[in-house]
Protein backbone atom coordinates (compact mmCIF):
# COMPACT_ATOMS: atom_id res chain seq x y z
CA UNK A 1 0.00 0.00 0.00
CA UNK A 2 1.84 3.21 -1.43
CA UNK A 3 -0.81 5.36 -2.60
CA UNK A 4 -4.52 6.01 -2.83
CA UNK A 5 -4.44 4.05 -6.33
CA UNK A 6 -3.30 1.13 -5.02
CA UNK A 7 -5.52 -2.31 -5.32
CA UNK A 8 -4.67 -2.65 -1.33
CA UNK A 9 -5.73 0.70 -0.17
CA UNK A 10 -8.68 0.47 -2.72
CA UNK A 11 -9.96 -3.27 -2.51
CA UNK A 12 -8.95 -3.85 0.98
CA UNK A 13 -7.97 -1.08 3.47
CA UNK A 14 -10.79 1.43 2.40
CA UNK A 15 -13.87 -1.00 2.58
CA UNK A 16 -12.63 -2.82 5.57
CA UNK A 17 -12.27 0.99 7.33
CA UNK A 18 -15.66 1.82 6.43
CA UNK A 19 -17.30 -1.32 7.49
CA UNK A 20 -15.01 -0.94 11.16
CA UNK A 21 -16.25 2.79 10.87
CA UNK A 22 -20.22 1.88 10.70
CA UNK A 23 -19.63 -1.09 12.76
CA UNK A 24 -18.31 0.97 15.67
CA UNK A 25 -20.81 3.13 18.12
CA UNK A 26 -20.87 6.80 17.14
CA UNK A 27 -18.75 8.12 20.01
CA UNK A 28 -16.18 5.82 18.97
CA UNK A 29 -16.20 6.14 15.58
CA UNK A 30 -13.41 8.66 15.60
CA UNK A 31 -10.79 5.61 17.01
CA UNK A 32 -11.16 4.29 13.70
CA UNK A 33 -10.57 7.21 11.54
CA UNK A 34 -7.13 7.87 14.17
CA UNK A 35 -5.97 3.60 13.82
CA UNK A 36 -6.56 3.77 10.09
CA UNK A 37 -4.94 7.03 9.85
CA UNK A 38 -1.74 5.78 11.82
CA UNK A 39 -1.52 2.62 10.11
CA UNK A 40 -1.77 4.04 6.79
CA UNK A 41 0.73 6.61 7.64
CA UNK A 42 3.14 3.95 9.12
CA UNK A 43 2.26 1.39 5.93
CA UNK A 44 4.29 3.99 3.96
CA UNK A 45 6.40 5.84 6.68
CA UNK A 46 6.84 3.15 8.96
CA UNK A 47 8.08 4.38 12.36
CA UNK A 48 8.53 7.74 10.87
CA UNK A 49 4.98 7.73 12.30
CA UNK A 50 6.56 9.20 15.32
CA UNK A 51 7.20 12.22 13.73
CA UNK A 52 2.98 13.45 13.17
CA UNK A 53 2.29 11.77 16.43
CA UNK A 54 4.97 14.07 18.05
CA UNK A 55 3.86 17.32 16.28
CA UNK A 56 0.17 16.44 17.65
CA UNK A 57 1.54 15.96 20.95
CA UNK A 58 3.28 19.20 20.56
CA UNK A 59 0.35 21.46 19.15
CA UNK A 60 -2.13 20.44 21.78
CA UNK A 61 0.38 21.54 24.49
CA UNK A 62 1.59 25.04 22.63
CA UNK A 63 -2.69 25.49 22.27
CA UNK A 64 -3.11 24.67 26.04
CA UNK A 65 -0.30 26.83 27.13
CA UNK A 66 -1.26 29.83 24.56
CA UNK A 67 -4.58 29.63 25.64
CA UNK A 68 -3.45 29.68 29.54
CA UNK A 69 -1.49 32.95 29.15
CA UNK A 70 -4.89 34.25 28.26
CA UNK A 71 -6.54 33.45 31.21
CA UNK A 72 -3.42 35.06 33.76
CA UNK A 73 -3.91 38.24 35.65
CA UNK A 74 -1.24 40.57 33.61
CA UNK A 75 -2.41 43.38 31.57
CA UNK A 76 -3.25 42.83 27.98
CA UNK A 77 -0.33 43.76 26.69
CA UNK A 78 2.46 42.00 29.03
CA UNK A 79 0.13 38.75 27.99
CA UNK A 80 0.27 39.12 24.04
CA UNK A 81 4.26 39.50 24.47
CA UNK A 82 3.81 36.57 26.17
CA UNK A 83 1.71 34.45 23.46
CA UNK A 84 3.81 35.85 21.23
CA UNK A 85 7.02 34.21 22.26
CA UNK A 86 5.36 31.09 22.85
CA UNK A 87 3.88 31.21 19.52
CA UNK A 88 7.20 32.45 18.28
CA UNK A 89 8.89 29.59 19.88
CA UNK A 90 6.06 26.84 18.52
CA UNK A 91 6.65 27.63 14.96
CA UNK A 92 10.79 27.60 14.69
CA UNK A 93 10.11 24.25 16.38
CA UNK A 94 7.77 22.82 14.15
CA UNK A 95 8.91 24.93 10.89
CA UNK A 96 12.62 24.10 11.77
CA UNK A 97 12.16 20.33 11.83
CA UNK A 98 10.73 21.06 8.14
CA UNK A 99 13.77 23.22 7.17
CA UNK A 100 16.42 20.69 8.71
CA UNK A 101 14.93 17.20 7.02
CA UNK A 102 13.72 18.67 4.13
CA UNK A 103 16.02 21.42 3.18
CA UNK A 104 19.03 21.55 4.94
CA UNK A 105 20.68 18.81 2.54
CA UNK A 106 19.85 21.46 -0.41
CA UNK A 107 21.55 24.89 2.27
CA UNK A 108 25.10 22.49 2.46
CA UNK A 109 25.33 21.61 -1.00
CA UNK A 110 24.48 25.11 -2.00
CA UNK A 111 27.37 26.17 0.80
CA UNK A 112 30.01 23.23 -0.37
CA UNK A 113 29.68 24.77 -3.56
CA UNK A 114 29.62 28.66 -2.39
CA UNK A 115 32.84 28.02 -0.45
CA UNK A 116 34.73 25.56 -3.34
CA UNK A 117 34.15 29.03 -5.81
CA UNK A 118 35.53 31.02 -2.94
CA UNK A 119 38.87 28.60 -2.52
CA UNK A 120 37.60 27.44 1.26
CA UNK A 121 38.77 24.37 2.39
CA UNK A 122 35.68 23.92 4.32
CA UNK A 123 33.28 21.42 3.84
CA UNK A 124 29.72 20.27 5.62
CA UNK A 125 28.86 16.28 5.14
CA UNK A 126 25.57 16.11 3.61
CA UNK A 127 23.23 13.88 4.73
CA UNK A 128 19.89 13.28 3.51
CA UNK A 129 17.10 12.25 5.91
CA UNK A 130 14.04 9.96 5.39
CA UNK A 131 10.81 12.22 5.19
CA UNK A 132 7.67 10.83 7.00
CA UNK A 133 4.50 11.33 4.11
CA UNK A 134 2.96 15.08 4.15
CA UNK A 135 5.53 16.59 6.41
CA UNK A 136 5.00 19.89 4.16
CA UNK A 137 1.18 19.52 4.50
CA UNK A 138 0.50 18.59 8.20
CA UNK A 139 3.14 20.92 9.46
CA UNK A 140 1.28 24.14 7.96
CA UNK A 141 -2.15 22.48 9.56
CA UNK A 142 -0.29 22.62 12.82
CA UNK A 143 0.68 25.95 12.34
CA UNK A 144 -2.23 27.51 11.40
CA UNK A 145 -3.84 25.84 14.78
CA UNK A 146 -1.30 27.37 16.65
CA UNK A 147 -1.88 30.78 15.11
CA UNK A 148 -4.96 30.69 14.99
CA UNK A 149 -5.50 30.04 18.84
CA UNK A 150 -2.72 32.98 19.38
CA UNK A 151 -5.13 34.58 17.24
CA UNK A 152 -8.25 34.10 19.77
CA UNK A 153 -9.61 32.46 15.93
CA UNK A 154 -9.73 29.02 17.72
CA UNK A 155 -10.13 27.87 21.03
CA UNK A 156 -7.53 25.79 22.35
CA UNK A 157 -8.68 21.80 21.98
CA UNK A 158 -8.00 20.07 25.06
CA UNK A 159 -9.01 16.64 23.38
CA UNK A 160 -5.64 15.03 21.98
CA UNK A 161 -7.57 12.72 19.88
CA UNK A 162 -9.63 15.34 17.98
CA UNK A 163 -5.73 16.79 17.46
CA UNK A 164 -4.58 13.67 16.29
CA UNK A 165 -7.15 13.03 13.89
CA UNK A 166 -6.64 16.45 12.06
CA UNK A 167 -3.16 15.97 12.10
CA UNK A 168 -2.88 12.52 10.35
CA UNK A 169 -6.71 11.85 8.65
CA UNK A 170 -5.57 9.20 6.52
CA UNK A 171 -7.35 10.56 2.97
CA UNK A 172 -5.57 13.98 2.89
CA UNK A 173 -2.44 13.03 4.95
CA UNK A 174 -0.36 12.54 1.05
CA UNK A 175 -1.51 15.02 -0.92
CA UNK A 176 -3.79 17.81 1.02
CA UNK A 177 -5.95 19.91 1.15
CA UNK A 178 -4.45 21.70 4.12
CA UNK A 179 -7.34 21.89 6.22
CA UNK A 180 -8.27 24.60 8.98
CA UNK A 181 -9.08 22.93 12.36
CA UNK A 182 -12.19 25.11 13.08
CA UNK A 183 -13.73 23.74 9.88
CA UNK A 184 -12.66 19.83 10.10
CA UNK A 185 -11.35 18.97 13.98
CA UNK A 186 -15.52 18.42 14.92
CA UNK A 187 -16.72 16.63 11.79
CA UNK A 188 -13.87 14.52 11.74
CA UNK A 189 -14.82 13.78 15.55
CA UNK A 190 -18.86 13.55 15.03
CA UNK A 191 -19.12 10.09 13.64
CA UNK A 192 -21.65 10.36 11.02
CA UNK A 193 -22.86 7.24 10.07
CA UNK A 194 -22.99 6.40 6.49
CA UNK A 195 -26.01 7.07 4.27
CA UNK A 196 -26.35 5.71 0.73
CA UNK A 197 -26.20 9.55 -0.65
CA UNK A 198 -23.20 9.56 0.85
CA UNK A 199 -21.47 6.46 -0.23
CA UNK A 200 -22.65 7.09 -3.67
CA UNK A 201 -22.23 10.38 -3.93
CA UNK A 202 -18.38 9.83 -2.87
CA UNK A 203 -17.66 6.43 -4.57
CA UNK A 204 -18.75 8.83 -7.86
CA UNK A 205 -16.10 11.42 -6.99
CA UNK A 206 -13.42 9.13 -6.24
CA UNK A 207 -14.18 7.24 -9.65
CA UNK A 208 -13.46 10.48 -11.41
CA UNK A 209 -10.45 11.21 -9.80
CA UNK A 210 -9.74 7.42 -11.07
CA UNK A 211 -10.20 8.74 -14.67
CA UNK A 212 -8.49 11.74 -14.60
CA UNK A 213 -5.13 10.10 -13.25
CA UNK A 214 -5.33 6.54 -14.66
CA UNK A 215 -6.59 7.77 -17.96
CA UNK A 216 -4.85 10.80 -18.09
CA UNK A 217 -2.23 11.43 -16.65
CA UNK A 218 -1.13 7.91 -16.21
CA UNK A 219 -1.53 7.69 -20.56
CA UNK A 220 0.91 11.07 -20.71
CA UNK A 221 3.90 9.69 -18.29
CA UNK A 222 5.90 8.45 -21.13
CA UNK A 223 5.86 11.41 -23.26
CA UNK A 224 6.31 13.49 -20.36
CA UNK A 225 9.00 11.83 -19.07
CA UNK A 226 10.80 11.27 -22.51
CA UNK A 227 11.11 14.75 -23.12
CA UNK A 228 12.31 16.26 -19.79
CA UNK A 229 14.67 13.50 -19.39
CA UNK A 230 16.42 13.74 -22.52
CA UNK A 231 15.19 17.04 -23.82
CA UNK A 232 18.84 17.68 -25.90
CA UNK A 233 17.37 15.17 -28.12
CA UNK A 234 14.18 17.07 -28.75
CA UNK A 235 13.23 20.19 -31.05
CA UNK A 236 11.24 23.30 -29.40
CA UNK A 237 7.42 22.04 -30.54
CA UNK A 238 8.40 18.70 -29.17
CA UNK A 239 9.31 20.65 -25.57
CA UNK A 240 6.69 23.01 -26.09
CA UNK A 241 4.42 19.83 -26.31
CA UNK A 242 6.12 18.50 -23.38
CA UNK A 243 4.94 21.74 -21.00
CA UNK A 244 1.49 21.24 -22.41
CA UNK A 245 1.73 17.81 -21.38
CA UNK A 246 3.26 17.92 -17.63
CA UNK A 247 0.85 21.24 -17.18
CA UNK A 248 -2.54 18.88 -17.82
CA UNK A 249 -0.57 15.73 -16.14
CA UNK A 250 -0.09 17.45 -13.28
CA UNK A 251 -3.81 19.15 -13.18
CA UNK A 252 -5.34 15.51 -13.51
CA UNK A 253 -2.44 14.03 -10.86
CA UNK A 254 -3.51 16.46 -8.43
CA UNK A 255 -6.75 17.24 -9.14
CA UNK A 256 -7.56 13.74 -9.55
CA UNK A 257 -6.65 12.94 -6.34
CA UNK A 258 -8.34 15.19 -4.34
CA UNK A 259 -11.52 14.42 -6.08
CA UNK A 260 -10.21 10.30 -4.10
CA UNK A 261 -9.32 12.67 -1.16
CA UNK A 262 -12.68 14.59 -1.08
CA UNK A 263 -14.57 11.69 -2.12
CA UNK A 264 -13.73 9.11 0.63
CA UNK A 265 -13.72 12.07 2.95
CA UNK A 266 -17.31 12.73 2.00
CA UNK A 267 -18.19 9.03 2.90
CA UNK A 268 -17.51 9.20 5.90
CA UNK A 269 -19.72 12.66 5.95
CA UNK A 270 -16.47 14.72 6.05
CA UNK A 271 -16.26 18.05 3.90
CA UNK A 272 -13.16 18.96 2.99
CA UNK A 273 -12.00 22.40 1.72
CA UNK A 274 -11.88 21.99 -2.52
CA UNK A 275 -8.61 22.61 -3.55
CA UNK A 276 -9.31 23.24 -7.24
CA UNK A 277 -12.33 25.84 -8.79
CA UNK A 278 -11.40 24.99 -12.93
CA UNK A 279 -7.88 26.51 -13.32
CA UNK A 280 -7.51 26.85 -16.56
CA UNK A 281 -10.44 29.35 -16.81
CA UNK A 282 -8.56 31.83 -14.93
CA UNK A 283 -8.35 34.78 -16.87
CA UNK A 284 -4.70 36.71 -15.19
CA UNK A 285 -2.06 34.11 -12.70
CA UNK A 286 -3.46 36.24 -10.03
CA UNK A 287 -6.75 34.33 -10.70
CA UNK A 288 -5.18 31.14 -11.67
CA UNK A 289 -3.61 31.17 -7.72
CA UNK A 290 -7.24 32.00 -6.38
CA UNK A 291 -8.49 28.83 -8.52
CA UNK A 292 -5.02 26.23 -8.13
CA UNK A 293 -4.44 24.27 -5.06
CA UNK A 294 -6.59 27.11 -2.94
CA UNK A 295 -5.58 25.73 0.21
CA UNK A 296 -2.15 26.36 -0.25
CA UNK A 297 -3.30 29.82 -1.37
CA UNK A 298 -5.28 31.09 1.24
CA UNK A 299 -2.75 29.37 3.61
CA UNK A 300 -0.09 31.51 2.21
CA UNK A 301 -2.70 34.52 2.23
CA UNK A 302 -3.66 34.27 5.95
CA UNK A 303 -0.41 33.21 7.51
CA UNK A 304 2.41 34.74 5.53
CA UNK A 305 0.81 37.90 2.95
CA UNK A 306 -1.53 40.24 5.63
CA UNK A 307 0.65 39.37 8.92
CA UNK A 308 3.76 41.24 6.37
CA UNK A 309 1.48 43.43 4.71
CA UNK A 310 -0.24 44.30 7.96
CA UNK A 311 2.66 44.57 10.23
CA UNK A 312 3.62 48.33 11.08
CA UNK A 313 6.30 49.22 9.40
CA UNK A 314 4.47 48.09 6.48
CA UNK A 315 1.40 50.33 7.17
CA UNK A 316 3.49 53.22 7.56
CA UNK A 317 5.23 52.50 4.40
CA UNK A 318 1.91 52.12 2.75
CA UNK A 319 0.60 55.61 4.09
CA UNK A 320 3.67 57.48 3.32
CA UNK A 321 3.47 55.86 -0.22
CA UNK A 322 -0.24 56.63 -0.83
CA UNK A 323 1.29 59.97 -0.40
CA UNK A 324 3.92 60.33 -2.50
CA UNK A 325 2.94 57.70 -5.44
CA UNK A 326 -0.94 57.79 -5.39
CA UNK A 327 -3.42 55.97 -3.96
CA UNK A 328 -3.18 53.53 -6.32
CA UNK A 329 0.32 52.52 -6.78
CA UNK A 330 1.51 52.89 -3.43
CA UNK A 331 -0.21 50.53 -1.71
CA UNK A 332 0.93 47.69 -4.22
CA UNK A 333 4.34 49.27 -4.56
CA UNK A 334 4.39 48.63 -0.55
CA UNK A 335 2.51 44.86 -0.73
CA UNK A 336 5.44 44.09 -3.17
CA UNK A 337 7.52 42.97 0.27
CA UNK A 338 4.62 40.77 1.32
CA UNK A 339 3.50 39.29 -2.04
CA UNK A 340 7.51 37.98 -2.55
CA UNK A 341 7.48 36.80 1.00
CA UNK A 342 4.31 34.36 -0.06
CA UNK A 343 6.44 33.59 -3.36
CA UNK A 344 9.28 32.39 -1.90
CA UNK A 345 7.83 30.16 0.79
CA UNK A 346 5.29 29.00 -2.38
CA UNK A 347 8.38 28.02 -4.54
CA UNK A 348 10.54 26.47 -1.74
CA UNK A 349 7.59 24.52 -0.17
CA UNK A 350 7.41 22.68 -3.74
CA UNK A 351 10.53 21.46 -3.71
CA UNK A 352 14.63 21.98 -2.85
CA UNK A 353 16.21 23.44 -5.85
CA UNK A 354 16.93 26.37 -7.73
CA UNK A 355 13.90 25.61 -10.89
CA UNK A 356 11.19 26.06 -7.54
CA UNK A 357 12.69 29.04 -6.41
CA UNK A 358 12.76 30.45 -9.94
CA UNK A 359 9.09 29.12 -10.02
CA UNK A 360 7.94 31.07 -7.12
CA UNK A 361 9.91 34.61 -8.54
CA UNK A 362 8.07 33.87 -12.10
CA UNK A 363 4.62 33.93 -9.96
CA UNK A 364 5.40 36.97 -8.04
CA UNK A 365 6.90 38.76 -11.38
CA UNK A 366 3.80 37.93 -13.04
CA UNK A 367 1.13 38.86 -10.31
CA UNK A 368 3.02 41.76 -9.66
CA UNK A 369 3.65 43.17 -12.81
CA UNK A 370 -0.29 42.52 -13.38
CA UNK A 371 -1.42 44.55 -10.74
CA UNK A 372 1.00 47.72 -11.82
CA UNK A 373 -0.33 46.92 -15.57
CA UNK A 374 -4.05 46.59 -14.69
CA UNK A 375 -4.98 50.40 -14.35
CA UNK A 376 -3.08 51.17 -17.51
CA UNK A 377 -4.93 48.21 -19.46
CA UNK A 378 -8.68 49.46 -18.24
CA UNK A 379 -7.39 53.19 -19.06
CA UNK A 380 -6.54 51.85 -22.67
CA UNK A 381 -9.04 49.73 -23.18
CA UNK A 382 -11.91 52.38 -22.91
CA UNK A 383 -9.94 54.68 -24.57
CA UNK A 384 -9.36 52.52 -27.67
CA UNK A 385 -13.13 51.36 -26.75
CA UNK A 386 -12.48 47.30 -26.03
CA UNK A 387 -14.99 45.55 -24.52
CA UNK A 388 -13.24 43.66 -21.79
CA UNK A 389 -16.20 41.86 -21.22
CA UNK A 390 -16.41 40.47 -25.04
CA UNK A 391 -16.03 36.46 -25.72
CA UNK A 392 -12.94 37.44 -27.89
CA UNK A 393 -11.19 39.83 -25.43
CA UNK A 394 -11.86 36.84 -22.69
CA UNK A 395 -10.75 34.31 -24.94
CA UNK A 396 -7.48 35.96 -25.36
CA UNK A 397 -6.71 35.99 -21.44
CA UNK A 398 -7.70 32.44 -21.15
CA UNK A 399 -5.10 31.56 -23.58
CA UNK A 400 -2.49 33.63 -22.87
CA UNK A 401 -3.19 32.83 -19.05
CA UNK A 402 -2.56 29.28 -20.13
CA UNK A 403 0.52 29.67 -22.02
CA UNK A 404 2.67 31.19 -18.92
CA UNK A 405 1.12 28.80 -17.01
CA UNK A 406 2.37 26.23 -19.04
CA UNK A 407 6.16 27.82 -19.05
CA UNK A 408 6.36 27.88 -15.19
CA UNK A 409 5.46 24.21 -15.12
CA UNK A 410 8.54 23.52 -17.38
CA UNK A 411 10.50 25.34 -15.09
CA UNK A 412 8.85 23.83 -11.87
CA UNK A 413 9.34 19.87 -13.98
CA UNK A 414 12.50 20.80 -15.32
CA UNK A 415 15.70 18.54 -13.90
CA UNK A 416 16.90 21.57 -12.35
CA UNK A 417 17.43 25.73 -13.66
CA UNK A 418 19.88 25.08 -16.04
CA UNK A 419 17.50 22.40 -17.79
CA UNK A 420 14.61 24.67 -17.68
CA UNK A 421 16.72 27.50 -18.98
CA UNK A 422 17.80 25.50 -21.72
CA UNK A 423 14.43 23.82 -22.86
CA UNK A 424 13.30 26.91 -22.17
CA UNK A 425 15.82 27.93 -25.12
CA UNK A 426 15.07 25.32 -27.46
CA UNK A 427 11.42 26.54 -27.95
CA UNK A 428 12.75 29.98 -29.19
CA UNK A 429 15.51 29.03 -31.17
CA UNK A 430 14.23 25.34 -32.47
CA UNK A 431 10.50 25.07 -32.92
CA UNK A 432 9.07 24.22 -36.33
CA UNK A 433 6.70 21.82 -37.24
CA UNK A 434 9.09 18.84 -38.53
CA UNK A 435 8.43 16.90 -35.56
CA UNK A 436 4.93 16.36 -36.25
CA UNK A 437 5.21 15.42 -40.11
CA UNK A 438 8.48 13.24 -39.45
CA UNK A 439 6.88 10.71 -37.42
CA UNK A 440 8.51 12.04 -34.32
CA UNK A 441 4.88 12.71 -32.46
CA UNK A 442 3.98 9.38 -32.43
CA UNK A 443 6.96 7.46 -31.34
CA UNK A 444 7.58 8.67 -27.95
CA UNK A 445 5.39 6.14 -25.91
CA UNK A 446 2.38 7.56 -26.86
CA UNK A 447 0.66 6.81 -30.18
CA UNK A 448 -1.96 8.07 -32.64
CA UNK A 449 -4.50 6.00 -30.98
CA UNK A 450 -2.60 6.81 -27.07
CA UNK A 451 -3.44 10.76 -28.44
CA UNK A 452 -6.90 9.86 -29.54
CA UNK A 453 -7.88 8.43 -26.14
CA UNK A 454 -6.49 11.63 -24.40
CA UNK A 455 -8.13 14.21 -26.50
CA UNK A 456 -11.49 12.25 -25.88
CA UNK A 457 -10.60 12.23 -22.41
CA UNK A 458 -10.10 15.94 -21.83
CA UNK A 459 -12.52 16.85 -24.22
CA UNK A 460 -15.28 14.87 -20.63
CA UNK A 461 -12.88 16.81 -17.97
CA UNK A 462 -13.67 20.06 -19.93
CA UNK A 463 -17.62 19.38 -20.50
CA UNK A 464 -17.42 18.54 -16.45
CA UNK A 465 -15.79 21.70 -15.92
CA UNK A 466 -17.87 23.89 -18.13
CA UNK A 467 -21.04 22.56 -16.54
CA UNK A 468 -19.06 22.88 -12.60
CA UNK A 469 -18.31 26.29 -13.69
CA UNK A 470 -22.24 27.14 -14.38
CA UNK A 471 -23.04 25.96 -10.94
CA UNK A 472 -24.66 22.83 -12.59
CA UNK A 473 -23.67 19.12 -10.03
CA UNK A 474 -23.57 16.39 -12.30
CA UNK A 475 -23.54 13.84 -9.40
CA UNK A 476 -27.45 15.30 -8.62
CA UNK A 477 -27.92 15.57 -11.95
CA UNK A 478 -26.87 11.78 -12.42
CA UNK A 479 -28.79 10.84 -9.12
CA UNK A 480 -32.17 12.71 -10.36
CA UNK A 481 -32.03 10.45 -13.75
CA UNK A 482 -33.81 6.80 -13.54
CA UNK A 483 -32.01 3.73 -12.57
CA UNK A 484 -30.99 2.53 -15.88
CA UNK A 485 -29.75 5.72 -17.08
CA UNK A 486 -27.91 6.12 -13.63
CA UNK A 487 -26.49 3.09 -13.30
CA UNK A 488 -25.37 3.43 -17.67
CA UNK A 489 -23.19 6.45 -16.37
CA UNK A 490 -21.79 4.55 -13.54
CA UNK A 491 -20.46 2.02 -15.66
CA UNK A 492 -19.26 3.87 -18.92
CA UNK A 493 -17.14 5.50 -16.70
CA UNK A 494 -15.97 2.49 -14.65
CA UNK A 495 -15.54 0.64 -17.99
CA UNK A 496 -13.62 3.58 -19.47
CA UNK A 497 -11.23 3.61 -16.38
CA UNK A 498 -10.87 -0.18 -17.01
CA UNK A 499 -10.20 -0.21 -20.99
CA UNK A 500 -8.69 3.13 -21.29
CA UNK A 501 -6.81 3.18 -18.11
CA UNK A 502 -2.92 2.94 -18.34
CA UNK A 503 -1.82 0.67 -15.99
CA UNK A 504 -0.59 -2.69 -16.43
CA UNK A 505 2.50 -4.50 -18.49
CA UNK A 506 4.88 -1.41 -19.93
CA UNK A 507 2.99 1.57 -17.99
CA UNK A 508 4.77 3.32 -15.76
CA UNK A 509 1.69 5.09 -13.41
CA UNK A 510 2.75 8.49 -12.74
CA UNK A 511 4.32 9.20 -9.43
CA UNK A 512 2.01 11.19 -6.32
CA UNK A 513 3.34 14.30 -7.58
CA UNK A 514 2.83 16.21 -4.41
CA UNK A 515 3.06 13.54 -1.80
CA UNK A 516 6.57 14.13 -1.26
CA UNK A 517 6.61 17.99 -0.90
CA UNK B 1 -21.57 54.22 6.44
CA UNK B 2 -21.66 56.65 3.15
CA UNK B 3 -17.82 57.37 4.18
CA UNK B 4 -16.93 53.49 3.80
CA UNK B 5 -19.13 53.24 0.50
CA UNK B 6 -16.93 56.54 -1.22
CA UNK B 7 -13.61 54.71 0.03
CA UNK B 8 -15.23 51.53 -1.99
CA UNK B 9 -15.84 53.27 -4.95
CA UNK B 10 -12.67 55.19 -5.19
CA UNK B 11 -10.28 51.71 -4.81
CA UNK B 12 -12.75 49.49 -6.87
CA UNK B 13 -15.07 52.15 -8.67
CA UNK B 14 -17.30 48.90 -10.46
CA UNK B 15 -17.95 47.55 -6.84
CA UNK B 16 -21.33 46.25 -6.07
CA UNK B 17 -21.67 48.08 -2.44
CA UNK B 18 -24.81 46.36 -1.92
CA UNK B 19 -23.42 43.00 -2.38
CA UNK B 20 -23.39 40.91 1.24
CA UNK B 21 -20.32 38.42 -0.73
CA UNK B 22 -17.54 41.29 -1.19
CA UNK B 23 -14.83 38.75 -0.33
CA UNK B 24 -16.36 35.23 -1.49
CA UNK B 25 -17.31 36.47 -4.60
CA UNK B 26 -13.82 38.10 -5.04
CA UNK B 27 -14.97 41.60 -5.44
CA UNK B 28 -12.27 42.75 -3.24
CA UNK B 29 -8.43 40.57 -3.45
CA UNK B 30 -5.61 40.74 -1.71
CA UNK B 31 -4.48 44.56 -2.71
CA UNK B 32 -7.38 45.53 -2.94
CA UNK B 33 -8.25 44.92 1.13
CA UNK B 34 -4.70 46.29 1.77
CA UNK B 35 -5.68 49.77 -0.22
CA UNK B 36 -9.41 49.67 1.69
CA UNK B 37 -7.51 48.88 5.18
CA UNK B 38 -5.04 51.89 4.96
CA UNK B 39 -7.87 54.47 3.80
CA UNK B 40 -10.47 53.09 6.45
CA UNK B 41 -7.03 53.55 9.25
CA UNK B 42 -6.60 56.94 7.67
CA UNK B 43 -10.34 58.16 7.47
CA UNK B 44 -11.64 56.72 10.77
CA UNK B 45 -8.26 57.18 12.74
CA UNK B 46 -8.27 53.53 14.06
CA UNK B 47 -5.56 50.48 13.94
CA UNK B 48 -7.08 47.27 11.95
CA UNK B 49 -5.05 44.62 12.41
CA UNK B 50 -3.88 41.41 10.63
CA UNK B 51 -6.16 39.22 12.48
CA UNK B 52 -9.81 41.04 11.93
CA UNK B 53 -8.85 40.24 7.85
CA UNK B 54 -11.91 38.03 7.51
CA UNK B 55 -14.70 37.31 5.36
CA UNK B 56 -17.18 38.14 8.01
CA UNK B 57 -15.73 41.86 8.87
CA UNK B 58 -15.72 42.86 4.88
CA UNK B 59 -17.99 40.74 3.10
CA UNK B 60 -20.23 43.37 3.16
CA UNK B 61 -20.35 47.44 3.70
CA UNK B 62 -22.39 46.84 6.80
CA UNK B 63 -19.53 44.71 8.04
CA UNK B 64 -17.11 46.91 7.55
CA UNK B 65 -18.71 49.91 9.62
CA UNK B 66 -19.39 47.56 12.19
CA UNK B 67 -15.88 46.76 12.84
CA UNK B 68 -14.47 50.20 12.46
CA UNK B 69 -17.21 51.36 14.99
CA UNK B 70 -15.74 48.44 16.85
CA UNK B 71 -12.59 49.25 16.86
CA UNK B 72 -13.33 53.06 17.43
CA UNK B 73 -14.87 52.05 20.74
CA UNK B 74 -11.66 49.29 21.71
CA UNK B 75 -9.45 52.63 21.48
Amino acid sequence: MNSYYSVAYMAVFLPLTILAYQLMPVRKRWLVLLAASYFFFYAISGKLVVFVILSSLSIHHFGLWLEHIDHQEETRKIRMKQKRKVLLFAILLHMGLLVVLKYMPFFLSNLNQLAAVMGLSISWSVSRYALPIGLSFYTLQAVSYMVDVYRGQQKADPHLGRICLYLAFFPQIMEGPIARYRRTADQLYAGRTITYTQLTFGIQRILYGFFKKMVIADRLNPLVKAIFTNYTDYAGEMILLGALAFTLQLYMEFSGTMDVVIGTAEIFGIHLPENFRQPFFSKSISEFWKRWHISLGTWFKDYVFYPVAMSSWSKKLTVRARKKIGPLYGPILCSAFALLAVWIGNGFWHGTGWNFLFFGLYHFTLIFLGSLILPVTRKWSAKWRIDRNHWLYQSWQLVRTFILVCIGELFFHANGLWAGLQMFGRILTTTSLASFQDGTLFSQGLDAQDFIIVLLSLGIVLWVSIQKERQVSIRQMIAAKPIPIRWACYYTLILMIIIFGAYGYGYIPVDPMYANF
Amino acid sequence: MEKIIAILKEIQPDLDTDSKRLIDDQYLDSLSILSLVAELEDAFDVMIPAVEITAKNFNSVEGIYQLVERLKEED
